[in-house]
């Protein structure tokens, strides 16, 4: 998570607004990680989401002029983010086949100090990370702006262009898959 | 599973992670049977896990921030290697244009 201030992030968005390479290295630093984490569990391969980070960054570079600050700086990042993942996962599938690996990345789990319970919480949060990742792609993308990052209906179906009640049914069906995966796996 | 819960489970699935009643056509079915009951709370635990993953930060690439500020290093040397032979090209035809004027310029006899 980001955690530079308020005033000190909208001082170097300012700066990269005026060409300042700086303090856009500054944010990238800051969000850099946050990026590649929505990347990451948007597209499934880690090599892929790298690249998705970086390209996101650039594409946000370029558009920082027109960023206007109604949103949060990390909100609007997202959006460029399920952008780029949507378009380089199109062009990875062009290119080559499924990935061959897929690893998966320890992160410590939240209520991990709690020690009767943190290796439940580890094992269920692996089983997790393995059923989203098993879901079809356009499925877990649904999955993970809702049900991860909160995003609305409206704004998901603006995202991946397509109607709302389009990201509604996959939502549901996803979830439906989700259930089976979890049960199967447990 | 009975065939009814296998039908209930994405409703019984968008009831836990959005806290929500479950969907009328399979609310009683699901408020009296156990393993939809089960199932229920199976899903509440994951959707807790889901929003919790939100404050959960992976680790990127260490080179990111470099492949970013590279790349943006390699946009500016394209720019600049626009601009230069644009500008040369522009300068050699203003100093043509300038010769041929001057060398057809009308000459009184």
């Amino acid at each position: 998570m980001a955690q530079v201030e308020p005033d000190k992030e909208r001082e170097l968005i300012a700066r990269a607004k005026a060409g300042d390479r700086a303090a856009f290295g500054a944010l990238v630093r800051e969000h850099g990680n946050e990026v590649y984490t929505l990347a990451r569990r948007l597209v499934g391969d880690p090599h892929l989401a790298a690249d998705v980070a970086q390209e996101t960054l650039i594409r946000a570079w370029r558009a920082l002029p027109n960023f206007r600050g109604d949103a949060a700086l990390s909100t609007w990042l997202h959006r460029i983010t399920v952008n780029t993942a949507w378009t380089q996962r199109k062009r990875a599938r062009r290119h080559s086949g499924p990935p061959l690996d897929d690893f998966l990345e320890v992160a410590a789990p939240m209520g991990a100090d709690h020690p009767e319970t943190a290796g439940e919480t580890l094992e269920l949060r692996g089983r997790l990370r393995q059923a989203l990742d098993s879901l079809p792609e356009a499925q877990r993308q649904v999955v993970v702006l809702k049900d991860v990052y909160d995003w609305s209906h409206a704004e998901i179906a603006e995202a991946m262009g397509i109607s709302v009640s389009a990201a509604k049914v996959r939502l549901h069906r996803a979830r439906a898959r989700l259930v089976r995966y979890l049960e199967a796996s447990a | 599973m009975s065939v009814i819960c296998e039908m209930a489970a994405p409703f019984v699935a968008n009831s836990a992670v959005e806290g929500s009643l479950v969907a009328r056509p399979f609310r009683g079915h699901a408020e009296a049977c156990l393993k939809c009951q089960a199932r229920h709370a199976a899903m509440t635990r994951t959707a807790r896990e889901l929003a919790a993953m939100s404050k959960e930060t992976l680790v990127g690439p260490l080179d990111l921030e470099w492949r970013v500020m590279s790349a943006l290093e390699g946009d500016l040397a394209v720019a600049r290697s626009w601009r230069t032979p644009i500008a040369v090209t522009a300068a050699i035809v203003s100093m043509t244009a300038a010769v041929l004027i001057w060398r057809l310029r009308p000459r009184t006899p």
